[in-house]
């Protein structure tokens, strides 16, 4: 396939031209928008089954890239040179989020058809998601850290609008100003880390800073006292904990809610809050080089379990979902920080579909449930109860994916999952440093199956506990834009998809190993081998297009280990799986124990951990920490003293002062414009004219003597002058 | 022989008669010194050999124009009362010091003209030259008029013609 | 000996007269005779050219129509003049400054 700008470029393009073209046309043809804004998003979803079906379907193997440039501006001038390259890097991590975005913002767009429909500004809301899309879809293409910078900055905009998008509701519109602070606060140190690699490597392109990495170029650099490679690797990890909600910036996610489910879906769950993690794999290196693994498996495990607790006890079903988008997106950060980078990019993407399903599928749910007496949608499950008869297609689609998210085997989560595990049992067999983490992870797992299944049962199971709230609810009817996304994102949750055995750890072969196509094309950047292909121009023609000899795959699940390593890891991962699996089920268990069969009184263990409890509730006071503690106690006096400053002095003597200046001027240029402009040059032109005039007006006395004399002696200096 | 005796009388009558016209009071006898001042003209005339321009000088100017000019005196009441000295009415810029260095510029405007003019012409005229003889120029002249000079001439009997229905015209009683 | 140095020094003199004429007397009347002094000098100026320098007689032809058109003027002039008596009752000529701005 080529790769040129018409290959590549609708991909971003189309979705940014649907906004475009959106934000003129969504008063007057709103159906029309929407339209676009569908059609903008499938099409870049061929687009993108085209990079995808080059890339896996040619069996590329892991090293495999493409990389292609165009100089987006240059300010040399003679010795100094600062030039700023854009451009496109597309592996195979970058083939398959391409899809899996796509994809999920299709179907998620359909959905949206059906969800936002009755609301005032149903096409507001898909003129931003198309911008959202388009800015995810340009953040998984680039190339270098500045346009990612760029991409990451507009999807927090766009998060910030469609968070804030109900804005007649106060807590919407403070959520969404929370959500783009605390990101903001990450976004600092990201910017500030990418300026710190700049420093050193000269740009900040991906395939540059590995080449940099490899020529030990950020050896015996030191900024602050630390290593460069530590600094800037924790700066950018500090960006992913901003956008990722990872712990302590994780207090924006759970406001989130206040947004549209739609968005919510797309957002808060597959696609922006991956882009933290997305950033953290493509610099692994630097992150490895730094030697910030441990840090990030402590925050990934401390997330995980930290919101995992949270969940247990929310009432409001979409709520439990975005602690749970929280506490998956620590096991991501977890994988990472255990340097298992194939399984926490796996989980990316199995995470992405299942909780994008499960947040369509709560929408469908809250939608369905309508209050006829304050006229607004139910969220709050204990006022749920037995709805899997009224809505079955929407409770088969959240089944399957509760089973994905809970660790069920036969399911996408529980491969992806089980598989981070593994690989932090292994890390943590190597380095005692990554115990607790994997504690962190196991308990967090439990915890999940836990919750997960807690919602389920008091959505779905048992008795409705508002009954005139049960009846009112219409049965569901399969309908294109409402079940049908829900199914085939849930299609996707089945373990079969994504690695050749339903475990993924060859524990029940479905096919042969060659088919692990997952876990052999995405691997880790081997930065000593890497920068080995050549880096073109962007344009309209591909000139490598047929020649590319990329290695293919061998597919090897081992990564070419010997035996005995391969063995081993085999082994551990055999007991990570069977302690997965175990703990899912006793949380499953221990959920029906309490919420079915009610065997367990939830309000016992409340009691007896009130303490805790009212953490929880709370939150483990980190709003109240960063709202009374830091804001109120630390930020605000700043404030007020800088203000006190600006106002006081900075206004006073500088600002005002000037005035003092200007009247002095005022009176000077006073004077020469009326003395001098007026008086000289306007007055005084009168005065001479008149004076002129005077003089000259004797020339026409009327008297013929005074004529004829003059004519003489006119002739007479004629005569004298000359020469005549 | 003849020549420079004319030539000299008629040169003198003709500067006398001129600053006898400047300085005269009377205006009447202003006309009679232009009458004679014109008479020497008419001499020089004679001096240069244009004995037709003489003669015309004598009919038309003396006795046609400054004829014309005493009818025109008495028709308006001839002289001006209170002539002070040199004909002129006292005017309060007379005497003055002003007047007085306008007119010492005047003068000295003209002496500069004339003598720059006439070393001009000394100094460029070749005075050795032999001078042809007199001859009788009335047939020549008419001749010219109508061959060379014929649009002039017409012309110029177009603009008496002109000058005569105007005087007559603008002088004319009107009934106001 | 004569030459036509002397001839002009005569017109020149003329001229001069006829100048002063025009200039210092206040009679209309009188400022008309300067007129005729100064068209004389400059008849007398052609006439002397031609003779002494051209030796054709394109000088008295010249000379010819100076006298004519100092007739003509003198008329009409004379007829301004006595137009201008019958108005202003007056023929000096300060009295005559109907264009002074």
């Amino acid at each position: 396939m080529e790769y040129t700008l018409t290959t590549i470029a609708p991909i971003v393009l189309l979705p940014f031209l649907a906004f475009v073209i959106n934000s003129f046309i969504v008063k007057k043809f709103t159906n029309l928008a929407v339209g676009i804004s569908c059609a903008a998003i499938l099409g870049s979803f061929v687009y993108a089954v085209r990079v995808f079906s080059d890339f896996v379907f040619g069996h590329f193997s892991s090293g495999a890239y493409i990389h292609k440039t165009f100089n987006w501006f240059n300010l040399n001038a003679g010795q100094h040179e600062f030039a700023i390259d854009m451009g496109i890097y597309i592996d195979n991590m970058t083939a398959i989020m391409l899809l899996m975005v796509t994809a999920t913002a299709s179907l998620i767009h359909i959905f949206s058809t059906y969800y936002m429909k009755d609301d005032p500004r149903y096409g507001r809301f898909f003129v931003y998601m198309s911008l959202f899309t388009a800015a995810m879809l340009g953040l998984v293409l680039s190339d270098n850290l500045l346009s990612v910078f760029f991409f990451w900055e507009l999807m927090g905009f766009c998060s910030y609008s469609l968070i804030g998008f109900y804005y007649e509701k106060e807590g919407a519109g403070n959520a969404s100003m929370k959500a783009f602070m605390t990101t903001r606060v990450g976004d600092v140190f990201l910017f500030f880390g990418i300026l710190s690699i700049w420093a050193v490597v000269g740009n900040v392109t991906f395939v540059d800073i590995y080449a940099a990495i490899a020529n030990d170029q950020f050896s015996n650099v030191y900024a602050l006292g630390i290593p460069l490679a530590t600094l800037s690797g924790l700066m950018i990890f500090l960006g992913t904990i901003g956008k990722s909600a990872q712990f302590p910036l994780q207090v924006w996610l759970p406001d989130a809610m206040w947004g549209p489910t739609p968005c919510s879906a797309l957002i808060h769950a597959a696609t922006m809050v991956a882009a933290g993690v997305y950033l953290s794999l493509r610099a692994f290196p630097l992150l490895e080089v730094g030697g910030l693994l441990p840090i990030v498996a402590y925050i990934g495990g401390i997330t995980a379990l930290g919101a995992a607790t949270i969940a247990l006890i929310q009432t409001d079903i979409k709520a439990v979902l975005a602690y749970s988008t929280i506490s998956q997106l620590g096991y991501m950060v977890l994988g990472i920080g255990v340097g298992a980078y194939n399984p926490a990019f796996m989980h990316l993407i199995t995470h992405a579909v299942f909780k994008a399903c499960l947040f369509l599928a709560a929408g469908s749910v809250i939608h369905s449930l309508h209050d006829h007496h304050t006229h607004a949608h139910v969220q709050e499950m204990p006022r749920m109860g037995g709805l899997r008869k009224k809505m079955p297609f929407t409770f088969l689609a959240m089944l399957l994916c509760t089973f994905a998210i809970a660790g069920i085997p036969f399911f996408s989560g529980f491969v992806s999952k089980d598989r981070i595990l593994g690989d932090a049992l292994l890390m943590a067999m190597e380095n005692k440093i990554f115990i607790v983490p994997v504690i962190m992870g196991f308990a967090g797992a439990f915890l999940t199956a836990f919750y997960m299944f807690r919602m389920m049962f008091l959505t779905f199971f048992g008795e409705p506990r508002d009954k005139e709230l049960y009846e009112h609810t219409h049965k569901e009817k399969l309908s294109w834009n409402r079940n049908v996304p829900l199914l085939l994102l849930a299609l996707f949750t089945f373990g079969a998809w994504y690695a050749g055995s339903a475990t993924g750890q060859s524990l029940v072969k479905l096919s042969s190993a060659r088919y692990e196509w997952f876990k052999t094309l995405v691997v880790a950047p081997d930065v000593i081998q890497f920068g080995t292909y050549e880096r073109q121009a962007l344009g309209f023609d591909d000139s490598l297009a047929g020649e590319r000899d990329f290695e293919t795959s061998k597919y090897d699940p081992t990564y070419g280990l010997s035996e005995e390593a391969a063995h081993h890891i085999h082994h551990v991962h055999h007991i990570g799986a069977i302690a997965s699996i175990i703990i899912a089920f006793f949380g499953v268990f221990l959920a029906y124990l309490m919420y079915i069969k009610k065997a367990l009184n939830p309000s016992w263990w409340v009691q007896t951990l009130s303490g805790w409890y009212r953490a929880l509730q709370n939150k483990y006071y980190f709003d109240d920490l960063y709202i009374k503690g830091l804001i109120k106690k630390i930020l605000l006096p700043l404030n007020n003293l800088l203000a006190k400053f600006d106002m006081g002095f900075y206004d006073r003597y500088a600002i005002d002062g000037w005035t003092t200046v200007n009247k002095v001027f005022f009176t000077a240029s006073r004077w020469f414009d009326n003395k001098v402009v007026d008086g000289v040059g306007v007055d005084g032109t009168g005065a001479s004219v008149r004076f002129f005039n005077v003089v000259l007006r004797t020339l026409q006395s009327g008297k013929i003597q005074f004529y004829i004399l003059m004519i003489v002696f006119v002739l007479a200096g004629y005569i004298w002058t000359l020469k005549i | 022989m003849f020549n420079e005796v004319l030539f000299l009388l008629s040169g003198l009558l003709t500067v006398f008669g001129a600053l006898a016209v400047v300085f005269t009071k009377n205006l009447m006898h202003a006309c009679v010194y232009l009458l004679a001042s014109l008479f020497g003209v008419a001499g020089l005339y004679l001096t240069l050999g244009a004995d037709f321009l003489a003669a015309a000088q004598i009919v038309v100017y003396a006795g046609g124009v400054v004829v014309l000019m005493l009818f025109a005196v008495m028709l308006t009441g001839g002289t001006v009362k209170d002539a002070g000295r040199y004909a002129m009415l006292k005017v309060p810029s007379m005497g003055n010091a002003k007047t007085f260095s306008i007119a010492a510029l005047g003068v000295l405007v003209a002496l500069s003209m004339t003598t720059k003019i006439i070393l001009g012409i000394g100094r460029s005229y070749d005075a050795s030259k032999e001078l042809p003889a007199f001859t009788s120029t009335v047939e020549s002249i008419g001749t010219l008029l109508v061959t060379d000079h014929v649009l002039a001439f017409e012309i110029s009997s177009v603009l008496l013609l002109g000058a005569l229905v105007g005087a007559v015209v603008i002088s004319r009683p009107r009934k106001s | 000996m004569i030459s036509l140095t002397s001839y002009l020094f005569i017109s020149l003199l003329l001229f001069l007269c006829g100048l002063t004429v025009m200039i210092a007397r206040k009679n209309i009347i009188a400022m008309l005779l300067g007129t005729e002094l100064i068209l004389n000098s400059a008849a007398l100026n052609f006439a002397a050219y031609t003779r002494f320098v051209n030796n054709n007689l394109d000088g008295h032809i010249v000379s010819l129509f100076i006298i004519i058109i100092a007739a003509a003027e003198a008329a009409v002039g004379l007829a301004i003049v006595i137009r201008f008596f019958q108005i202003k009752e007056s023929i000096h000529i300060d009295d005559a400054t109907q264009l002074q701005s």
